[in-house]
């Protein structure tokens, strides 16, 4: 027996025990019919060759180990970036449970979210009631100062009309008729959370500025300085709103940000559960209007959303997700230059840390092999940081990019030499990106915690950059955006180098050399 | 945009609906108004005899073909056919299969993603059959077609399902902007027709636009892939489309919002025409050699 | 924290009763009249408890229940190792529900077995429109295209697929023929159908009996049957519970044949119909497979309860009452063994937690089979509740595990499970991931009790003393007595001008 009172053992020791170890080979050799060891071997090792490659990638039905979501993700995560807001996914009640989980997963913190909890009587006489009944629940429990609707796959194969529902729900008083309810049709089995994103993003603003699905007048534009700014969907989002706050404060611009998760995604531990925390006041969303300019940082989580602001007469830019220090140069002087502000001397000087950092250490980075896959701006963003550093993102997989993504990551590739051996993989999966690592093996993988997967069968270390981290805490509240982000960034993907080598050269009698003191 | 009138046809399914819109827009055309024909059916034959086609590449089988709906570029799915009349058909999958609904709030969201309705005086939906689902509702949410025509004729199913078409109307009608804009009976030479068409619009509110006589003509026509209009615009028949289009074209703005009836008053209604007898409740559900053994019985 | 212990019986029965009718205050009408059936307060000596259980979950409340899909692929489909289990439909269901259950198990993942990847048909806009069943044929070609020694195959139906009526068991059966018998299950576990979880699990043990039962044929087992071979059911393997409940079966002289479903096999479910007894430790979710073998094979089953030493050791004995003398006294000679562990156990953590109150809301079995390790450490269950509870979940709770006074929550709200911990003030709650922050901010210990928290196993007495550190370690954490920020509150700030 080997569990014990005083040092209690959990299943990272307890099954490696002796007589637990002796049960599993009975297991196995008595009941689990398995195939023989041989076949078992000559399969793995067929699964790392060209040839498995070849059948792999000639997939076009099956996915495996997808990186990407569903749209709804997207819309709640607009949603609770809104003052007071309660997201309200209409549809079938498992897909709720879903999101929630999955946030708190990644953030380590609540995500409140409810349901219209449609069942199969819904599915055939369509979601109205689930609507009426659900916007008065959550309404008089919740309290909230706005609902954000959006839809799982259910209401949208039956073709749930949300303007009319809700329009019907305020008729029937289940929500004052000036209360704000926006709306956005998400289906699930078009485009990814991204799309989600774009589409609830579009649907608030809108909501704001063209009338309240035509209850009021639309808003006049009367211009003003201010910027606007969407950050896109995030997984390092409460760092990063936080630290784009500060380098607007720092250059004294007026803006506005569009979508704050900042503060409700990191609530403190004091006594009260704060269910709504920060968030864009909703007279800010609609004074945004006036802005002179809108600024995303994510392209491809904004393509409606800002064909919709620049109608309004905005000018836009889009970002792919920058980082690092060409990445932020471009992102302050398109401020500045919307501004009129100067770049402060500290933002200047925060950037020389940056290169110093990078001239310090660049020399176990460069000429490295990387491989990357996640959301198609955070992508482009990681990749053109690697070229700056000289590292070569050899394999750059986006499983929700689509084919205008890819020709912008080809863009960046040939816009550098380190981009020569460079290949982006528009809607490809994990499991096309284990076939690459074993047939173009690369020194370093950056990805989601779903890389672990890849970093166990291939024995490619993992970075973790991405979302959802759920196997390590507190990622998200540092900012990977700005020269203090780039730092970040470029300290975690050094510890793994540095861990990597230590991990290498620590058999004692064997590697003693190498095991420096000193890198 | 203000300018724009979208309308939509809907009917039973085989009611002559595809061949009255057509030969109505073809009509309206001829009046200079800039059309553009969206057909929410599977069948695809809303356009038949605007473009002379068998029928048209639809935009949902387009897709399949090129992987998604984004691949796709408007060129690509819309045609111009008889007097420059621009068509575009949703498809959808084969009877017993997928979900044509969903089909036609992907092709409608892509229309107006990629500005299809730019430059047009006149949207028209021909919609299939009965309001089966969310889907085939897309084309009466806001935002969409301002009045609905429904093509119906004399028969009990046709204003059955007219009726259906109205209840469904008056679900959007609240909350959007969607009106009924009357029926159009397509004569079936029934009993006392016009009279039950006449009745059935002002039960449900509306009135009968028009009332489109039989004529061969129109089948002449269609075996050569044509309107009406085209083919024979000197007919008597052309005629009457052109005068339903008039009427159409005035009708901007008159659309009701529907007072559908429950079935038990369209019975009654039948019956008031003498279209049915009065049926004793006993005698529902018995074939006749059960009533005749039953008549038996009681002698 | 804990005022139970100040109060009486009757003082806590009229404050709990109180409590529920404060809750209720904040729903309209018709809302309040349905949730007023799902919460009571228990009265000693009912044969349930009360409440109204698996009806449909009222929109806009905040539900804390999941959907068929995750009764089936989630919780009953998943775990079967050597299979591959395709999420029907859009990416979203598996993606989510990847790998997130921790159900312990031993193979090389991707190769002969599956348990940690993600196999979905991604359904796009197309296959909504013209229906999926090519595309789901074309997935299993490249499935075994690709993944040559899987040994079997299963489709969990996600929402669309029943609503654009694909015919997955066509499919299945044109494919099986194709494949020469290979086992194929089409499961209508969509996530509209029924009130949660519940139905997806019925429809899951449906799925093995209608198409792996009874598609066994003359199938050979591979070992020869005695009288001593058990199934376990029921049991997902998370953190290895599986695991830590056979080895006490085997101790006493059992011989597991299979698990159901953690670190199960195709095979496993295949021999199981040849067990002697079948036994089933979560009900809720595999009491329907259990009945079907009971009635066509005639294997009996019993329900056990490997949490905490006083519960397993009542079970063991059921258990053996089934068999011989020889496994009798092997049960005998189990609890002897572990009773020195059990003692030290008690002795180190029970001082620590004596008269702790705890608070409970969880699915399966866990709202009353945990209740006992809790008294054995001597903690008191003064709230429980069932996501996706029946009646006869209610009533076994009711005669078997709660104490007078007790709160009772079906599919609680999550404003109604905050306003009770908040007014009952617990030393712990034990629930899921969406409940666990929210008590933590508000300063109250929390431990997950479907995941356990990323710890476990706590089925057996091995996972007994993980289960006793593990809530030693929630209560007595330092940080909670640092919520609180040490120099006197401010007064309320003015209202500040607009920034």
């Amino acid at each position: 027996m080997t569990q014990d009172a005083d040092k209690v053992l959990d299943h990272f020791e307890l099954f490696r025990g002796a007589e637990y170890k002796e049960m599993f080979a009975n297991k196995r050799a008595n009941f689990e019919n398995t195939h023989p060891d041989a076949e078992v071997d000559r399969v793995r090792e067929w699964a790392k060759t060209k040839e498995y490659q070849e059948k792999n990638f000639a997939r076009e039905a099956l996915v495996v180990n997808p990186a990407k979501a569903c749209q709804p993700l997207g819309a709640v995560f607009v949603a609770v970036g809104f003052e007071g807001t309660l997201p309200f996914v209409h549809g079938s009640q498992g897909c709720v449970a879903y999101y929630r989980s999955h946030f708190s997963r990644h953030f380590k913190e609540p995500t409140s979210c409810v349901s219209s909890s449609m069942t199969e009587d819904a599915a055939v006489f369509g979601g109205l009631n689930n609507m009426v009944d659900g916007l008065a629940n959550a309404y008089s429990m919740y309290k909230p100062k706005m609902i954000a609707v959006s839809t799982t796959c259910m209401a949208e194969v039956i073709g749930d009309d949300l303007n009319a529902f809700i329009k019907t729900a305020k008729e029937k008083g289940s929500v004052p008729a000036e209360f704000d309810v926006t709306f956005a049709h998400t289906p699930a089995f078009v485009g990814s959370h991204v799309t989600g994103y774009d589409n609830a993003m579009k649907g608030v603003i809108e909501h704001f500025w063209d009338g309240k699905a035509g209850t009021v007048p639309k808003l006049e534009r009367a211009e003003n300085g201010s910027i606007n700014f969407i950050g896109g969907f995030d997984g390092y989002t409460v760092g990063n709103i936080r630290e784009v706050k500060r380098i607007f404060d720092l250059m004294q611009v007026e803006y506005t940000i569009i979508g704050d998760n900042s503060d409700v995604w990191d609530t403190p531990t004091d006594g009260e559960f704060r269910m709504y925390d920060g968030g864009t006041k909703l007279n800010d969303v609609a004074n945004a209007v006036n802005a002179k300019a809108t600024i995303s940082m994510q392209q491809f989580c904004t393509e409606k959303t800002l064909e919709l602001v620049r109608n309004h007469g905005h000018e836009v830019l889009a970002f792919n997700h920058p980082v690092g220090v060409a990445g932020t140069d471009h992102f302050l002087m398109e401020v500045s230059r919307l501004s009129g502000k100067p770049i402060p001397a500290e933002l200047e000087k925060e950037r020389g840390r940056l290169v110093d950092a990078i001239a310090d250490s660049n020399a176990h980075i460069h000429g490295k092999k990387f491989a990357i896959y996640g959301d198609p701006d955070l992508t482009y963003g990681l990749a053109a940081f690697l070229l700056e550093l000289g590292a070569e993102p050899v394999h750059v997989l986006a499983t929700n990019g689509n084919k205008a993504w890819a020709a912008k990551m080809q863009a960046l590739f040939d816009s550098s030499p380190f981009g020569a051996n460079c290949k982006a993989y528009p809607g490809k999966d994990l499991w096309h990106m284990r076939s690459l690592l074993f047939t173009e093996p690369v020194d370093y993988l950056i990805g989601n915690t779903y890389g672990k997967y890849l970093e166990r069968d291939t024995g490619t270390p993992l970075i973790r950059i991405g979302f959802p981290i759920f196997d390590r805490h507190h990622h998200h509240r540092r900012p990977v955006w700005g020269y203090q982000g780039g730092m970040n960034l470029l300290i975690t993907i050094l510890d793994k180098i540095f861990d990597t080598m230590d991990a290498k050269t620590n058999v004692a009698g064997q590697t003693d050399y190498s095991y420096d003191i000193i890198r | 945009m203000s300018k724009l009138r979208q309308i939509a046809f809907y009917g039973k399914g085989g009611i002559g609906k595809s061949t009255t819109s057509q030969n109505t827009l073809a009509a309206l055309a001829e009046m200079g108004q800039r059309i553009l024909i969206v057909g929410c059916d599977p069948k695809a034959d809303s356009t038949r005899l605007i473009l002379h086609a068998k029928a048209q590449d639809t935009i949902l089988s387009l897709a399949a073909a090129a992987g998604s709906v984004e691949d796709l570029e408007l060129e690509e799915v819309m045609k111009v056919g008889y007097r420059d009349i621009r068509c575009v058909e949703s498809g959808g999958p084969e009877p017993g299969v997928g979900c044509a609904g969903r089909g036609v709030i992907t092709s409608i969201n892509f229309l107006e993603e990629n500005g299809a309705y730019e430059n047009i005086d006149y949207v028209s939906y021909d919609v299939l059959g009965d309001v089966v689902c969310g889907g085939f509702a897309m084309p009466i949410r806001e935002n969409k077609a301002q009045e609905i025509y429904i093509v119906m004729s004399g028969e009990m199913m046709a204003m059955y399902a007219a009726n259906n078409i109205a209840k469904g109307i008056l679900k959007y009608a609240n909350s959007g902007g969607v009106r009924l804009g009357g029926l159009v009976c397509n004569e079936r030479q029934t009993d006392k027709e016009l009279e039950l068409a006449e009745s059935l619009a002002k039960k449900l509110g509306t009135h009968l636009i028009h009332f489109v006589p039989r004529d061969n003509i129109v089948q002449h026509a269609e075996l050569r892939r044509m309107t009406v209009l085209e083919y024979a615009p000197d007919s008597k028949q052309a005629e009457e489309y052109r005068t339903l289009a008039r009427k159409v074209h005035a009708n901007a703005g008159n659309g009701v919002i529907p007072t559908p009836i429950t079935m038990d008053e369209l019975e009654d209604m039948l019956m008031e025409h003498g279209i049915m007898k009065q049926v004793d409740e006993s005698l529902i559900g018995k074939s006749a050699a059960e009533l005749v053994a039953e008549a038996a019985l009681v002698a | 924290m804990s005022v139970v212990e100040t109060l009486s019986v009757e003082d806590i029965k009229a404050r709990n009763k109180e409590l529920v009718e404060e809750v209720l205050r904040v729903y309209p009408e018709k809302t309040a009249k349905r949730r007023a059936k799902h919460l009571n307060v228990h009265e000693e000596g009912k044969a349930d408890c009360g409440v109204k259980s698996n009806i449909k979950s009222i929109p806009g409340v905040m539900t804390i229940r999941g959907c068929a899909y995750a009764g089936s692929k989630g919780v009953v489909w998943g775990p079967i190792k050597d299979m591959i289990h395709i999420s029907h439909g859009p990416v979203g269901c598996g993606q989510y529900s990847w790998a997130a259950r921790r159900n312990y198990y031993i193979g090389i993942t991707g190769i002969d077995t599956f348990g940690t990847m993600q196999f979905t048909s991604d359904f796009q806009e197309n296959d909504i429109v013209f229906g999926g069943d090519k595309k789901l044929a074309k997935v299993i070609d490249e499935i075994q295209a690709l993944f040559p020694l899987n040994r079997g195959i299963s489709v969990q139906s996600e929402c669309p697929i029943g609503l654009i009526g694909d015919d997955i068991e066509a499919i299945s059966k044109t494919k099986s023929k194709e494949y020469e018998g290979k086992t194929i299950v089409p499961v209508r576990c969509e996530g509209f159908r029924g009130v949660s979880q519940s139905l997806g699990h019925h429809i899951a043990n449906d799925a093995v009996r209608d198409w792996v039962f009874d598609k066994i044929g003359d199938k050979l087992l591979a070992f020869e049957p005695s009288a001593y071979d058990v199934a376990i059911i029921g049991d997902y393997n998370i953190a290895g519970d599986a695991w830590s409940s056979r080895i006490l079966l085997e101790e006493m002289g059992l011989r597991v044949i299979a698990q159901w479903s953690g670190d199960g096999t195709l095979a496993e479910l295949e021999a199981t119909p040849r067990a002697k007894l079948n036994v089933l430790h979560c009900y809720r979710s595999m009491n329907y497979i259990s009945r079907h073998m009971e009635e066509k094979y005639g294997t009996p089953w019993v329900e056990y309860n490997f949490f905490g030493p006083t519960k397993i050791a009542e079970s063991l004995r059921k258990i053996a009452s089934y068999f011989d003398d020889k496994i009798k006294e092997g049960a005998e000679k189990v609890i002897a063994k572990y009773q020195p562990l059990v003692d030290a156990v008690i002795a180190k953590y029970k001082p620590r937690l004596q008269g702790k109150t705890v608070m409970l809301y969880v699915g399966g079995l866990r709202p009353r089979h945990v209740i006992g390790a809790y008294e054995d450490l001597g903690m008191d269950v003064v709230g429980t509740g069932y996501e996706f509870g029946h009646n006869d979940d209610y009533q076994r709770t009711a005669q078997h595990y709660v104490k007078d006074a007790t709160l009772i929550y079906d599919d609680v709200t999550g404003y109604e499970f905050e306003k009770f911990v908040e007014k009952v003030q617990p030393d712990l709650v034990g629930s899921g991931i969406k409940e666990k922050y929210i008590f933590q901010k508000m300063g109250v210990p929390f431990r997950q009790m479907h995941s356990w928290d990323y710890s476990g196993p706590y089925h057996g007495y091995d996972g007994f003393a993980i289960f006793a550190r593990d809530m030693d370690m929630a209560i007595n954490s330092p940080v909670w007595n640092l919520t609180k920020a040490p120099w006197p509150p401010k007064p309320q700030p003015l209202q500040l001008a607009a920034e």
